[in-house]
């Protein structure tokens, strides 16, 4: 449901006509500058507060947004990589974002479906959703987005689309990894991966390695993945640790478990925020054991028409409730 | 300066409109509730409950402590049809309240005393089971010891130690001797401010519908029938 924050200041909106002032930067001559917006969350060009600064194009009224403010000394700059970068909406607070956001990716075949298209198409049109949700996630603060690629109970499909799902994430992950390392994407994968080829095993296994230095923002795919294999393998190495004099019976609790869980490859393991599209209300044997206390937000769309309107009111319905009822149990 | 005030007028305007048409979805969903409550809509007149084998009711612990009002849900669980029921919350608050319930709920039965497979039961009377955190990971890693030690005094007396004999399956045993004995439950309803299961045991919700229902103190009969109706008309994937 909305976020009922009314009502909304108007200067809290990013446009407003302000007296025009002439910018000296010659990038940028010809140009209006506007009411610059604190609220931009940028913890890697500088430690210091950071502002957008938007332009509007004189000759054609074009408005775009890639500068970049320093609060300190009023310098503007512009970084090349941040042209990407989605400005955080005005409705969303940057303290109360979710620091890991879990999506359960569902409806790649209901919308192909009612689109007359075959599976496949809805698989492609899936990764472009996803593409757009692990921007916004990188833009907007969030340290950790879990994504339920693949689960262990898809094995049943029928091998045509296995074989192709796995095949487009091994392609869509290839293409991203070197721009992941560049932008400071940790890509991390959870799950049973003996099933899989060994094609993409070897490349899963490369991308971890490319992208796990000096990571600003951490991206986990669940491939093969299921809750209670996550608890089985995760007590399997609780008893080999046993068998090897590194733990004694005695001390085995839920907290010696919890350790051994894949999504120990995280400083945030357990997600503040689980979102699912496509209407169904479950989790599907998703992160059993890390979802305890973990707000759901059930979406309607399919997972291709899953978007920034979608995504933002999932995030507002998310700070919401925590600024009704406070920190978290 | 006229403009800037004609833009804010329209903004506030704009703001005003919504507002009003949240509001208007809130008193539409009471009545809707009322309406179910009073067997007008058609629709939820007849619900099939053999979908719903077993439910599961998570309670914010504050909230809890209303053993009126649970005791209440109950009642409506049991005049639809719903004689399975697990109850939890997270401080075990309902456990204490359980010789309470059973007093009033006459015709219903501890998990413990019934010794059959519970979702096949014949309907005759209400099952309950109280569940609380320590029943969830903690029973899990009780579980999880159980098997280890019957592993290595395998180990010890001549066997062999193998950890990776550790199955699903195993964990499925070893969690019922723990006394975990409760299956995985069709469709769970939290009532509560959060959205949130609060720790409800992991083991046994990979397929369950979950379902928020607002705060126990605004409960209604309507917004229940609503859910389980919801429930029934669901179709599980299971994964293809």
């Amino acid at each position: 449901m909305f976020s009922l924050r009314l009502p909304i200041p108007l200067e809290k909106t990013l446009i407003t006509s302000l007296p025009k002032t002439s910018t000296t930067y010659s990038a940028y001559s010809g140009m209006t500058r506007f009411q610059v917006c604190h609220r931009y969350l940028s913890n890697s060009i500088t430690k210091r507060g950071t502002s957008v600064v938007a332009f509007q194009d004189e000759v054609d009224g074009e408005i775009f947004v890639d500068a970049f403010q320093d609060e300190a000394d009023g310098e503007i700059f512009v970084d090349e990589d941040f042209l990407e970068v989605d400005p955080l909406p005005v409705e969303l607070q940057p303290e109360l974002m979710p620091k890991h956001v879990a999506v359960i990716m569902d409806g790649n075949g209901r919308w192909a479906k009612m689109k007359g298209l075959p599976t496949s198409a809805g698989h492609v049109a899936g990764t472009q959703s996803f593409k757009w949700i692990v921007k916004l996630c990188y833009s907007w603060g969030i340290k950790v987005l879990t994504v339920f690629a693949f689960s262990m109970d898809n094995w049943i499909r029928p091998k045509v689309e296995t074989e192709f799902l796995l095949n487009l994430f091994e392609r869509s992950i290839l293409s991203q990894v070197e721009e992941c390392k560049r932008k400071g994407i940790q890509i991390s994968v959870i799950g049973d991966t003996s099933k899989l080829p060994k094609s993409l095993k070897s490349m899963i296994a490369n991308a971890e390695e490319t992208t796990k230095e000096n990571p600003k923002f951490q991206l986990i795919l669940a491939v093969s993945y299921s809750g209670k294999y996550d608890v089985v393998q995760a007590c399997k190495s609780v008893a080999k640790k046993v068998q090897d004099g590194l733990l004694h019976l005695e001390e085995i609790n839920e907290n010696i478990i919890e350790k051994e869980l894949e999504t120990n490859c995280t400083e945030f393991p357990y997600p503040d925020l689980l979102i699912r599209t496509s209407g169904e209300l479950r989790v599907s044997n998703f992160l059993l054991w890390q979802l305890a206390y973990t707000e759901f937000f059930f979406n309607k769309k399919l997972w291709p028409d899953f978007g920034k309107d979608e995504f933002v009111e999932a995030l507002s319905s998310f700070q919401n409730r925590q600024r009704r009822y406070g920190g978290r149990h | 300066m006229i403009g800037y005030l004609g833009l804010q007028l329209l903004w506030y305007f704009m703001q005003i409109i919504v507002s009003v048409w949240y509001h208007i979805s809130i008193v539409g969903n009471m009545f809707e509730s009322y309406f179910i409550s009073y067997e007008v809509l058609n629709k939820y007149k007849s619900l099939h409950i053999g979908k719903l084998r077993y439910l599961a009711v998570v309670i914010e612990s504050e909230e809890a402590h209303q053993t009126s009002k649970v005791i209440k849900l109950l009642q409506w669980l049991d005049s639809v049809g719903v004689k399975n029921v697990c109850l939890y919350d997270m401080n075990g608050v309902l456990k204490k309240s359980k010789d309470t319930i059973f007093q009033i709920m006459k015709n219903a039965k501890s998990i413990e005393e019934v010794n059959e497979d519970v979702t096949h039961h014949a309907p005759d009377h209400m099952t309950l089971e109280f569940v609380s955190y320590v029943d969830g990971k903690e029973a899990v890693a009780k579980a999880a010891n159980l098997i280890f030690v019957e592993n290595f005094k395998r180990h010890d007396i001549g066997g062999e130690l193998d950890h990776q004999i550790l199955l699903e399956s195993h964990l499925n045993q070893a969690l019922q001797i723990v006394g975990c004995k409760g299956p995985e439950p069709d469709l769970l309803l939290v009532y509560g401010p959060v959205r949130s299961h609060l720790g409800f045991p992991p083991w046994r919700i990979r397929y369950t519908e979950i379902v928020h229902m607002g705060s126990l103190n605004f409960m209604r009969y309507g917004s229940l029938i609503k859910a389980i109706y919801n429930f029934t008309k669901v179709r599980h994937n299971y994964g293809t």
